[in-house]
């Protein structure tokens, strides 16, 4: 007896934990026989116990919301998600974001790019210095060219490599990007269609795949023409992809699994996963997620069912949250003849909400009530002095100076949807605002429609018949990069066709601020410019702000070390995984 | 027979060819812009415009489909628009998947669908014939898909002993006939079987009762024939109608499980469907119809082929 | 495939008289399983007709601090869905349009197909060859990929699923009349009214119409529980009605994540869709009996 107990103690410390605890036992039990014979079988048993250790991997496997593995070689589809599963965790691009903390606004940071800096004589031109000695996953370096290569990929059309199915995903999100040139090994300089301080914040949706992977499986690829050549290439490279990032790519099952092990040499040491392999499994029904995380099927799955979030706590998952840069409001429609065009009514009805009770009564914790796009603490909040909380009493006053009453209900139109990405509840959430405003004398008509027709009508505007008539539309929007943020609700040039200004917003004090910010090219005055913008979309009630959304995750309590930063993304590397 | 064979084979090349064409129209008579999976909705105009252009969706309908047509005769049916990737190797692994899926639970299905069915209709209007009734009859009325998602939440989440979704623990590519892979396929086969078992189960109860309450069962067993041999009779009589209905069911099988692998996340050509559906990815979609409602076409060639070798009267027609 | 229906499915006595009708209603009144079957359903039916003056609580009118309430909570008997609303009152008013989407497709596949397949069986010939190897082409898709396939093309929707559950009915409904009509056809009546100088018209509408119904309309019932399931189905995968409609499968579907929370509350509209679909089941049975139409 007491040399089984000495031994659980002691080779338990000596393998760290890693290896199961149940064969040293067994070794100790051997060596008490005291023969030669005995120890040494010990020791070979024990430099078994210590190699199995050794090789024991660490997996942790992930149950997305996607229904499909997002796309594998370089540009992803599936929205941020897909950045967040098969871009930042293969790819690197010139700037990244900052993930490190769970508290601090998410910001960007250098990534395989160390500096930047607008040319002073022609705004339109960059230069950016690349980090030496980087290496794609296949060997290759990471230089000047393979920028210039990646740039190319969805920009240049004659480029051998050029794919225009990466194209739609990667140019809408660098809207200005014009082209690249290389000025040597480590010095790219990047052109803009006007000028555009924003370049370095888009710059993160480029992910930099190996050029020289690419060309080897081109040069082998089946195919009549070069086009057909370089599709054939992309889908090869897809399946067996070279990047630069923390994990490289192991397996690859279509539209099952992907997954993914460490990469020892990446460049930034404090970045090497302490994780060996991690599997990533498309489950888009929340139901299923649940089943599977609740069944031991996978250790950490994204968005739980939040009716399933007691239940999963009390059989001791953990379940992580964070405020994402992430808005759910409603959209004014600005035309000629619609209500909110008296500020008085857009203020009263961001008063008349209580979030707070949103938050609690209907979506079990897992909102952060919104003040504007960006909360405080975030470098693009500024200083708005109309602050949006809950007052019945001040909305129901505007709205008397307005001319409504009890009498006399303001009839508004809000086109939603039932369901749809980051739509969170669309219904419930809709259904608490058309019971809150009810108290302000607004009469809301909800107009429910098919999520991708939503979509699609936002850029139509609400001019077009599929407005419906409504007066307000509730798409959620993503709030990372200021042109998604803000320009393009904002501006006035942006409104349909062109962008997503539904409303018809046509102020000149935001169309100067546009302006401005976007032609600051020092990123501190640039980020105060951006704050004053936003300040003043706040004060001019610009949107019903009603959440943001936080981006919930239930895992096993056996990982540890992971943050949950104020982003759609997550660093992978920080997190282990104990047995 | 081979004449027949031949005769078979011919009559279905029309309806194969009108098969493809339904599936494209039904395919491009959808609104809906079919670039959706690869473009933005906050893309620019002559961003859209030059994707239409690379894709070949500005082409008139007729062009689009004779091309389409051409490639599919050669083997090609296209790339997926959201993955890139060649349609018909996506197919291919996604029938494979659901060919094991049908089979093993086609196994269940028609074993018990046959063993009810031939003891209900040995002991008629008895209470064993009672019970395999309305077995049978609980089985062709159940939404399955509802049935699967309650076994999930008994057999996954509450007793820990299967696994809730998935092929295997590996993924279907590294499918193997062992228990831990089996064990995935639970779960899955047990719903689907239910509907076949039902239907079986019905047919066969009726064509056993039927053949057992005819003259010549009765001459048989005055002339003294053992049971064995009455039984024999039985089979033989009600061979092709059985094999008939179990060959449809088959078919079914294969290209109606899309509710149940949506439920258990099965990776087989109904999750591949349901995905192509709400990507709308045109080839995709077309690229999958085609070559289930071809499979399906096949299979009840070699069903009938299959009737008339038994049932040589059935050639004439 | 051709033989299967035709040995399913063999129109028995040609001859029909009102004696006939007789016998089958008394043959359906003594079948015990038959009656409680019509009777529930003829329940639910009425049940779903009346809804708005039973007193029932409002099926769209929500209350989130009530939500998914246990069955047999006060003023809520059946507990209440993810949104806190009467259950029920949706599964009652839900019975409206899931009766609605699962019967009207197989009523209008019996009108469209019955005519299709008399005028095929008894004109014959070219027509006969054009309508057969239209319905064959149909054949050749699985039935639940082919609803499946023409709801995803013509997109979710209540009219749109009920259309393309019609075209999955055409063709089975066509192929069974026109096999029947064939077997009628030659039958003596028919040569004598032909002799006696009928127009073909005529003939379809007076003699063959009236011996060949009964087995369609029993094969029809029978379609009517896979009609409710398909449906429902379609509405399940986000293909058929839309929230906030009450409608069996879509609430299956938008109540799935309450199943942790409240299985018994979540498990309902399922069985909704069972009773009525078993009740469709052993209906027909005992109609296929008591009209002595083999299997």
């Amino acid at each position: 007896m007491h040399t089984i107990k000495s031994a659980t103690q002691e080779p338990a410390t000596a393998v760290k934990g890693t290896a199961s605890l149940r064969s040293p036992v067994i070794v100790r039990r051997t060596a008490s026989l005291r023969s030669p014979m005995a120890l040494a079988m010990m020791a070979v048993a024990a430099s078994f116990v210590l190699a199995q250790a050794a090789v024991a991997e660490t997996v942790v496997r992930i149950g997305m919301t996607a229904a499909d593995i997002p796309r594998t070689l370089g540009q992803p589809d599936q929205g941020f998600e897909g950045n967040r599963f098969t871009g930042l965790t293969m790819y690197d691009a010139l700037t990244g974001w900052d993930l490190s903390s769970s508290d601090k606004a998410s910001v960007v940071v250098p990534g395989l790019a160390t500096e930047w800096a607008v040319n002073p004589d022609d705004k339109t031109k960059w230069v950016f210095k690349l980090r030496p000695g980087v290496k794609f996953h296949d060997g290759s370096p990471f230089n000047a060219d393979a920028v210039v290569w990646n740039v190319e990929k969805v920009l240049k059309q004659d480029a051998p490599q050029f794919d225009a199915s990466q194209v739609g995903v990667t140019a809408s999100r660098m809207p200005t990007l014009a082209s690249a040139r290389k000025i040597d090994d480590l010095t790219v300089e990047l052109s803009t269609k006007e000028p555009d301080s924003f370049l370095p914040i888009n710059l993160t949706n480029l992910f930099m795949a190996s050029p020289s992977k690419w060309q080897k499986l081109y040069e082998s690829a089946p195919g009549a023409d070069a086009k057909a050549k370089s599709q054939a290439a992309w889908a090869a490279f897809a399946a067996d992809a070279s990047g630069t990032g923390p994990w490289k790519m192991s397996k690859f099952t279509p539209r099952e699994r992907l997954e993914v092990v460490k990469n020892p040499e990446y460049w930034d040491k404090a970045r090497v996963p302490k994780v060996d392999r991690m599997v990533m499994l498309p489950m888009p029904e929340a139901n299923a997620r649940t089943a599977a995380l609740l069944s031991g099927q996978v250790d950490w799955i994204e968005a739980p069912a939040p009716d399933a979030v007691p239940q999963l706590k009390q059989r001791g998952f953990t379940i992580y949250s964070n405020e994402q840069p992430h808005v759910w409001p409603w959209q004014f429609s600005r035309i000629e003849g619609s209500p909110w065009n008296d500020i008085r009514v857009r203020k009263a009805a961001n008063l008349c909400v209580d979030r707070e009770g949103m938050k609690d009564g209907l979506l079990a914790g897992l909102m952060v009530p919104a003040t504007g796009t960006f909360e405080p603490g975030h470098p693009w909040r500024g200083k708005p002095t109309f602050e949006i909380k809950y007052d019945k009493a001040a909305a129901q006053k505007l709205m008397q100076e307005a001319g409504y009453g009890p009498s006399k209900k303001l009839t508004v139109k809000t086109q939603t949807s039932a369901s749809g990405s980051g739509q969170m509840q669309p219904l419930p959430m809709n259904e608490y605002l058309q019971q809150a405003l009810a108290e302000c004398y607004f009469d809301v008509q909800l107009d429910v429609i098919e999520w991708n027709t939503l979509f699609t009508n936002w850029r139509r505007g609400a001019k077009d018949p599929s407005a419906n008539g409504a007066h307000a539309t509730n798409v959620t929007y993503a709030a990372m990069d200021p042109f998604f943020a803000m320009v393009r609700f904002l501006q006035s040039s942006m409104a349909p066709p062109v962008s997503n200004n539904w409303g018809f917003i046509n102020d000149p004090k935001f169309d100067a601020l546009v302006k401005k910010a976007r032609e600051t090219f020092d990123p501190k005055e640039r980020d105060a410019a951006l704050a004053e913008l936003h300040a003043a979309s706040v004060d001019d009630a610009a949107f019903l702000y009603v959440a943001h959304d936080v981006g919930p995750r239930a895992m096993t309590a056996k990982i540890k070390g992971l943050v949950q930063p104020k982003s759609w993304f997550v660093d992978f590397s920080t997190m282990s995984m104990t047995p | 027979m081979l004449a027949y064979v031949a005769r078979r084979f011919v009559y279905a090349v029309p309806i194969v060819l009108s098969v493809a064409l339904v599936c494209f129209l039904l395919v491009h008579i959808t609104p809906g812009d079919p670039l959706v999976a690869v473009l933005p909705a906050d893309a620019s105009q002559e961003l859209a415009a030059q994707l239409r252009t690379a894709y070949g969706f500005d082409r008139p309908l007729p062009v689009q489909f004779g091309l389409w047509l051409w490639k599919a005769v050669h083997g090609d049916l296209g790339n997926s628009i959201a993955t890139g990737r060649p349609v018909l190797s996506e197919v291919i692994r996604a029938v494979a998947n659901t060919v094991t899926l049908a089979v093993v639970a086609a196994v269940i299905g028609f074993t018990l669908g046959l063993f009810f069915g031939i003891v209900a209709g040995y002991f008629r209007n008895t209470w064993i014939d009672k019970v395999a009734t309305s077995v049978a009859i609980a089985g062709v009325s159940l939404p399955h898909y509802w049935l699967g998602m309650v076994l999930v939440i008994i057999f996954s989440v509450q007793l820990n002993w299967l696994p809730a979704v998935g092929a295997g623990p590996g993924g279907s590519g590294e499918w193997k006939w062992d228990w831990a892979h089996l064990s995935y396929l639970v779960l899955p086969a047990i719903t689907t079987s239910v509907i076949p078992m039902g239907i079986v189960t019905r047919t066969v109860r009726a064509l056993t009762g039927d053949i057992l309450s005819q003259d010549f069962v009765e001459a048989l067993r005055a002339k003294g024939l053992s049971e064995t041999h009455v039984f024999r009779h039985v089979i033989k009589n009600a061979a092709p109608t059985a094999l008939a209905v179990m060959g449809l069911q088959l078919g079914y099988m294969l290209g109606g499980s899309i509710l149940i692998e949506t439920v258990f996340s099965w990776p087989g050509s109904g999750l591949l469907l349901n995905s192509a559906i709400f990507q709308r990815d045109l080839p995709l979609l077309q690229g999958t119809i085609l070559v289930l409602a071809l499979f399906f076409v096949f299979l009840n060639l070699m069903v009938d082929i299959a009737q008339a070798s038994i049932d040589p009267r059935i050639k004439r027609g | 495939m051709t033989v299967i229906t035709e040995s399913v499915l063999q129109a028995a006595p040609v001859t029909k008289t009102r004696g006939y009708w007789g016998t089958v209603g008394r043959r359906i009144l003594r079948d015990k399983v038959s009656l409680i079957c019509a009777c529930v359903l003829i329940a639910i039916f009425l049940s779903a007709l009346f809804a708005p003056w039973l007193g029932l609580a409002d099926p769209y009118q929500g209350s989130m601090i009530r939500r998914l309430r246990p069955i047999g909570t006060p003023n809520y008997p059946l507990g209440s869905d993810e949104l806190g609303r009467d259950m029920l009152a949706r599964l009652i008013y839900g019975g409206r349009l899931s009766l609605i989407i699962g019967i009207l497709p197989v009523v209008f596949a019996f009108m469209i197909g019955t005519v299709l397949g008399i005028v095929a069986g008894y004109v014959g010939g070219k027509l006969n060859t054009a309508i057969m190897r239209t319905v064959d082409v149909f054949f050749a898709f699985p039935s639940v990929l082919l609803a499946i396939a023409i709801s995803g093309a013509l997109g979710a929707g209540i009219v749109n699923s009920i259309v393309s559950l019609t075209i999955v009915f055409v063709p089975q409904i066509t192929r069974v009349a026109e096999s029947v009509t064939t077997g009628v056809r030659n039958m003596d009546f028919v040569d004598a009214a032909r002799a006696s100088g009928a127009g073909a018209l005529t003939i379809m509408r007076v003699h063959i119409l009236g011996n060949v119904l009964g087995p369609i309309f029993v094969y029809s019932t029978g379609l009517i529980s896979v009609s409710m399931i398909l449906a429902a189905g379609l509405s399940f995968l986000g293909l058929g009605t839309k929230p906030p409609e009450p409608e069996w499968g879509l609430m299956l579907n938008t109540l799935r994540t309450a199943i942790y929370v409240n299985p018994w509350v979540a498990a309902l509209p399922g069985v909704m869709i069972f009773a009525v679909s078993i009740c469709f089941n052993l209906l027909s049975d005992g109609l296929r009996s008591a009209m002595d139409i083999r299997e």
